[in-house]
């Protein structure tokens, strides 16, 4: 039987835990008044990905319209990267049924604006993706293939 | 108005059933299997626009006819007419993948639709989701569930041809009812502005796709969007 795509198929938890420790673990408003997680990429990310979770569902039509665009802190490509190929790791690779309301692409494209200010059309293929992203910031690429080279794997 | 019902190079006949976008009952497949059976068809054949199509010699034909019609089924209309309506599974009880109930919406455009005369022979597709199973940008008029029961539309599309054709988008995440206005619009302006057995697709491409869009309150989106989508927009303490 060929399984369909469903939440519990994907390790959204990976995703979650990745923006957690490796960059909401570093930032400076965790924990204070400051932290607005509706305002914030990461939050609104980790947010979507509480929601999705308990439902089993993978895509929301229209959450990508959502994705905040008051968030103006800086953020460290060394941190964002890790989570950035967290994403590419959980990535199905649907090529052309790519859908930016899945919530993995919803979480990588807060993560590119987060990191950039804008968002990278994904072409629904990981090896693409990278290409893509080398041709407009060399270094994030690089750093996010480091990551998926030598980085800690989720357990799926 | 033609039925499909026509004369092979075996010198048998077939018949061209169609059921509600494909759906048949077990019973009118006992039906079918007891009437096969029953009349030597030789051969059964499972269509690319979801109907089956029955050899039958021409004798044996209007008995099959009838006993086709007695499930509950019917011959489908050939020519240049709206076709049989393709549709997925999608729904709330089937296609896990599925944003919107793109069967019933099928089924009840087949009902409303198939069989009215137009210039050259009308295909529509409904998909459930963008993945389109059925094939909706290959179709006169394309049918993609967009969730919250909100579909885009796309006209002009073909396939079956030498040179074939991709429709063309002309409404986003429009209501179920502005599908059926939207059609009525398209075939409205087919039928006046088509040349004698012209696809849609070819007169889109002599006369512009501006000449067949329907008048823009029929374009807008719904103001409903997806339920989970306002669920979450609650959830993330969003306005809504």
């Amino acid at each position: 039987m060929t399984p369909i795509r469903k939440a519990v198929d994907v390790n959204l938890g990976a995703l979650a835990e990745a923006l957690e420790k490796k960059i909401c673990a570093s930032c400076d408003y965790l924990d204070t008044a400051e932290c607005h997680p509706e305002r914030c990429m990461v939050g609104f990310a980790r947010k979507v990905l509480a929601f999705v979770l308990p439902k089993g569902v993978l895509d929301v039509p229209g959450a990508s319209q959502l994705i905040p665009a008051e968030d103006f802190k800086v953020y460290a490509a060394e941190d964002v990267a890790a989570a950035l190929a967290e994403t590419l790791r959980q990535c199905r690779e649907c090529r052309d049924n790519h859908s930016p309301d899945c919530v993995i692409a919803l979480t990588r494209a807060c993560l590119e604006h987060a990191l950039t200010g804008q968002r990278i059309d994904y072409p629904g293929s990981v090896f693409l993706y990278l290409a893509r992203l080398r041709e407009q910031d060399p270094r994030l690429a690089e750093l996010v293939a480091r990551e998926l080279r030598h980085g800690t794997p989720s357990e799926g | 108005m033609g039925e499909g019902y026509f004369q092979q190079r075996n010198g048998l006949y077939v018949l061209d059933v169609m059921g509600a976008c494909g759906l048949m009952t077990g019973e009118q497949f006992r039906g079918l299997a007891a009437a096969v059976a029953e009349l030597g068809v030789p051969a059964v054949k499972l269509t690319t626009r979801q109907t089956v199509v029955l050899l039958v010699p021409e004798e044996k034909a209007v008995a099959l006819k009838a006993a086709v019609e007695s499930l509950g089924l019917r011959v489908a209309p050939y020519h240049n007419v709206v076709r049989p309506v393709m549709a997925c599974p999608g729904s709330a009880d089937l296609c896990p993948r599925a944003l919107g109930d793109a069967l019933a919406l099928g089924q009840a455009l087949q009902e409303r639709y198939t069989g009215q005369e137009v210039p050259k022979d009308f295909k529509i597709s409904v998909a459930g989701c963008p993945r389109g199973c059925t094939e909706p940008y290959c179709a006169d008029f394309g049918v993609v569930a967009a969730g919250g029961e909100t579909y885009n539309v796309a006209i002009g599309g073909f396939g079956g041809s030498s040179r074939p054709r991709h429709g063309e988008l002309i409404a986003r995440r429009v209501p179920r009812d502005a599908v059926f206005a939207i059609l009525d619009h398209v075939l409205e302006r087919y039928r006046a502005l088509a040349q004698p057995r012209e696809k849609l697709g070819r007169a889109v491409e002599r006369l512009g796709l501006e000449a067949f869009l329907p008048p823009a309150q029929l374009l807008r989106p719904a103001e409903e969007p997806d339920p989970v989508l306002l669920e979450l927009k609650a959830f993330l303490g969003a306005p809504e």
